[in-house]
């Protein structure tokens, strides 16, 4: 594996109508898009359901079409946490009522620490449901209490007018169906490494030995005992300067939030009397 | 751990993400969904970043994800800051209040027939009506939330 360059892992692979055609991928990608038009605001009579039926079907469909992990459990534990962030990210954009997105986008959080978890970034994992569901997702939830109108506004139920949606679901579907057909070059090494790897497990596995897998059993990086220390120890020694410039950034965030939020709401009818007034005092 | 697949269906998921967050972004018109729609898109390249550091066994992915988060919560104190302060002047979290801002010679967008709210859509708890009933300030109502 480590004699390929990783340029030749996603170099782009020329494709037919023909080989398009015939891909899972394609149809379901199809499907999705379709559903996914079909429960976006402004909706349709029944779109939520006929959409997430549609929907289901072709991220299914689609998911079919990738290589499997080697163990049952981990395929089982991957699924559920992509179909976890997944769901809950098309809940979030479909929701008419923001409070109900910001909660999905904190649930679709938990899915993707968990996949976080699942790929050897445990720091990552809690940082991401530290800072995000814990802390933006419940500013961004004081901020529509704060700021909403009313319960549903009228401009959640409609949105953007149908030329937005079509394009846009469009667009997303050809953006996953670039990154998973026409850079499949990572795909069919996986494909070629799992036969690779069942052909070999196959004869131990008579043996009544441990099945040996031609893959290396763990990441000897990632997976070292003392992870978060080493996370450290790279982030202090090599990306030093970046830490020291993201801490300027938060520090000039901070000042400038606040900066907006003391001034920056003062009316200009304000403005005009006090400036009045100042003229007046004298006289 | 067929580490080739592991990669395969990380950037999948990564791609998929990213692009609910783009149809969210494009097709939403409220400015708080369409910031959370912007943050999906980050969680989006987080996913693929992770899952190319645990290919390639090393600490660089983790390492830009840790500043994106970072950047991420710059962003949302900034955005959140204005979108507030934009709210205050108009009572609405509308991004075509803004449309003046809009390139010269383009039509405004008006919006054509406006779905009625459904009741089922709005059932909130209730409680038995007690006392007197207050006085509406009709001024106040223009900007304030329904109570």
């Amino acid at each position: 594996m480590s004699g390929i360059s990783s340029l030749f892992l996603v170099a782009a692979k020329t494709l037919t109508a023909r080989e398009i055609l015939e891909c899972r991928t394609f149809w379901g990608l199809v499907l999705a898009a379709v559903g996914l038009w079909l429960a976006l605001p402004k909706r349709v009579a029944y779109g939520k359901t006929i959409g997430g039926v549609l929907g289901i079907v072709g991220l299914s469909l689609v998911a079919s079409d990738w290589p499997l992990l080697p163990t049952l459990t981990d395929q089982a534990v991957f699924w559920l946490l992509a179909s976890i962030t997944i769901v809950a990210a098309v809940a979030t954009i479909t929701s008419y009522s923001p409070v109900y997105s910001a909660i999905w986008f904190a649930l679709s959080l938990l899915g993707t620490g968990g996949l976080f978890f699942f790929n050897g970034a445990q720091f990552l994992g809690v940082a991401t449901i530290v800072v995000y569901a814990g802390a933006i997702v419940v500013t961004f939830l004081f901020v529509i209490m704060l700021a909403q109108p009313e319960g549903q506004a009228s401009y959640d139920r409609i949105s953007w007018g149908w030329f937005a949606k079509t394009a846009s679901v469009l667009v997303a579907a050809a953006i996953v169906g670039l990154m998973t057909m026409l850079l499949g070059g990572i795909k069919e090494q996986a494909l070629a490494h799992a036969a690779a790897a069942n052909e070999v497990t196959s004869s131990p596995r008579d043996a009544e030995g441990p099945i040996v897998t031609a893959d290396k059993p763990f990441n000897p990086v990632l997976d070292h005992p003392h992870h978060m220390a080493r996370l450290g120890a790279v982030l202090f020694s090599q990306h030093v300067i970046s830490v020291e410039l993201a801490g300027t950034l938060l520090l000039a965030a901070l000042v400038g939030a606040v900066a907006i939020a003391a001034y920056g709401k003062r009316r200009l009818t304000t403005q005009v009397e006090d400036a009045m007034r100042l003229e007046e005092a004298p006289r | 751990m067929n580490e080739t697949s592991l990669l395969f269906n990380y950037l999948s998921v990564g791609a998929i993400l990213f692009a609910l967050g783009l149809v969210g972004f494009l097709v939403r018109r409220n400015m708080i969904l369409m910031f959370l729609c912007a943050e999906m898109m980050l969680q989006g390249v987080s996913v693929s970043l992770i899952g190319w550091g645990r290919y390639h066994a090393d600490w660089g992915g983790q390492m830009l994800v840790i500043f994106m988060i970072t950047v991420a919560a710059c962003e949302a104190g900034i955005g959140l800051a204005l979108i507030l302060m934009l709210a205050q002047r108009t009572g609405k979290l509308d991004s075509t209040v803004w449309q003046d801002l809009r390139e010269e010679g383009l039509p405004a967008y008006v919006d054509r027939e406006v779905p009625e709210e459904r009741a089922e859509e709005q059932v909130w708890p209730t409680l038995t009506p007690a006392g007197r009933r207050p006085e509406i300030d009709l001024e106040e109502l223009s900007h304030r939330s329904r109570v």
